[in-house]
């Protein structure tokens, strides 16, 4: 399976074009690549000049870009827990609850909880890709994406043995009043347990660097380099390390902020990308510029 | 029987009641304390049915599919809520 390339960054520094360039520039050198936007505001479709959806496009040989369909994920998402309240509650206790699904896709939570499902059926699906690069959403909704296994799992944990005292005591109950008797299987319970599977299973790919290799994205300037702070302290709260920092928009005049940045931000790898005379709308485009800037391709 | 017999017969048929007491009592508080433990788990998991903060919504959905029977009953509970405390004596025998 393919490393994950996480494009954040402020809103405007140039996540969607950096990632692009990242994806045209990584199928340039033979690799089967994966461009996913997961901004719901995607501009991808504008960058490469041609409509896209959720079935992944091919642009070039080597590259196939994907739009993720957010609200598309919350309504099959909610479609499924209906239908298995359907399968196993009695029709009138699923009939009464209908009228909170109509509302539920509007909760909050949901959002982030779309991308994550997503992102699973993306390396599922896409396991033989040799990269996937990310176009994320915006700062905030990113964050609440990375976070998502570990404060699920919190969650979880804790459920998880409230339910195994209440088993345990249930147990004893069984064993004195009903000798003999084989104690139930817990279905909740059992989905707690597939629940933190896949959680645990989440949190240790962000975590690790080798599978997670997150890009932030930034410009020359002081508004982007404090929200670049912000993201990069509440990532490491979460376990999670950025790979490098990539300043983008870089001009002559440019010279002292990357430094302010390099002294700030010390730790990832810094990369600068040079502000380009046109702008970078269409595959020639991207290509010329890879061709005549060294735009900084992450190592694979 | 000797009268010996009888005796040690009716001592041992007076342990095996208190016993069976004893075990019966000890069950009924362990009853009681699930019961409470499944109210809290319930309240936990949907308490946003009822006005409670919550863990992020699709933990709750993703259990609510198996809770068919707590959720009833926390419904339920919140219609008769006006006297939880006469609930809790009774089982406990208080008063």
């Amino acid at each position: 399976m393919g490393a994950s390339f996480f494009f954040l960054g402020k809103g405007g520094v140039g996540k969607s074009t950096c990632s692009a360039l990242t994806a045209v520039g990584l199928a340039r050198r033979g690799l089967d690549v994966l461009l996913v936007s997961m901004d719901p505001a995607h501009n991808q479709c504008d960058i490469f000049g041609t409509a896209l959806s959720d079935r992944p496009k091919r642009v070039t040989s080597g590259l196939r870009v994907v739009e993720v369909d957010q609200d598309r994920w919350i309504r099959r998402y909610l479609a499924g827990i209906e239908e298995r309240i359907r399968e196993s509650y009695r029709y009138l206790t699923s009939f009464n609850l209908e009228g909170y699904f109509r509302i539920l896709k509007h909760s909050p939570g949901l959002e982030e909880h779309a991308l994550l499902l997503a992102y699973r059926s993306i390396l599922e699906r896409h396991r033989n890709a040799d990269a996937l690069v990310f176009d994320m959403a915006p700062t905030a909704l990113s964050l609440r994406f990375f976070a998502l296994p570990s404060l699920s799992l919190v969650w979880t944990s804790h459920l998880a043995a409230l339910r195994r005292e209440i088993l345990e005591k249930r147990e004893i109950v069984t064993r004195v009043r009903f000798p003999g008797r084989e104690v139930e299987t817990d279905r909740i319970m059992i989905r707690l347990d597939e629940s933190m599977g896949e959680y645990e299973e989440l949190r240790k790919a962000f975590e690790d660097g080798s599978r997670t290799r997150i890009t932030l994205v930034m410009n020359p300037d002081r508004l982007s380099l404090s929200e670049s702070r912000r993201i990069a302290e509440r990532l490491e709260e979460t376990g999670i390390g950025i790979e490098r920092l990539l300043v983008n928009r870089v001009t002559a005049g440019s010279k002292s902020a990357v430094e302010r940045i390099r002294r700030e931000l010390s730790g990832p790898e810094l990369v600068t990308v040079p502000m380009s005379r046109e702008p970078l709308i269409g595959i020639e485009r991207l290509e010329a510029f890879l061709e005549r800037e060294a735009f900084p391709l992450p190592r694979i | 029987m000797g009268l010996v017999g009888r005796l040690l017969e009716a001592i041992r048929e007076v342990f095996a009641v208190s016993d069976r007491v004893a075990r019966a009592r000890a069950v009924e508080y362990i009853e009681a304390e699930i019961e409470e433990l499944e109210n809290v788990f319930s309240l936990l998991v949907l308490g946003s049915f009822v006005g409670l903060p919550s863990p992020p919504m699709h933990l709750s959905l993703e259990l609510m599919p198996e809770m068919e029977q707590e959720l009833i009953a926390m419904l339920e509970r919140v219609d008769t809520a006006v006297t939880p405390f006469s609930h809790l004596f009774s089982t406990f025998d208080i008063g």
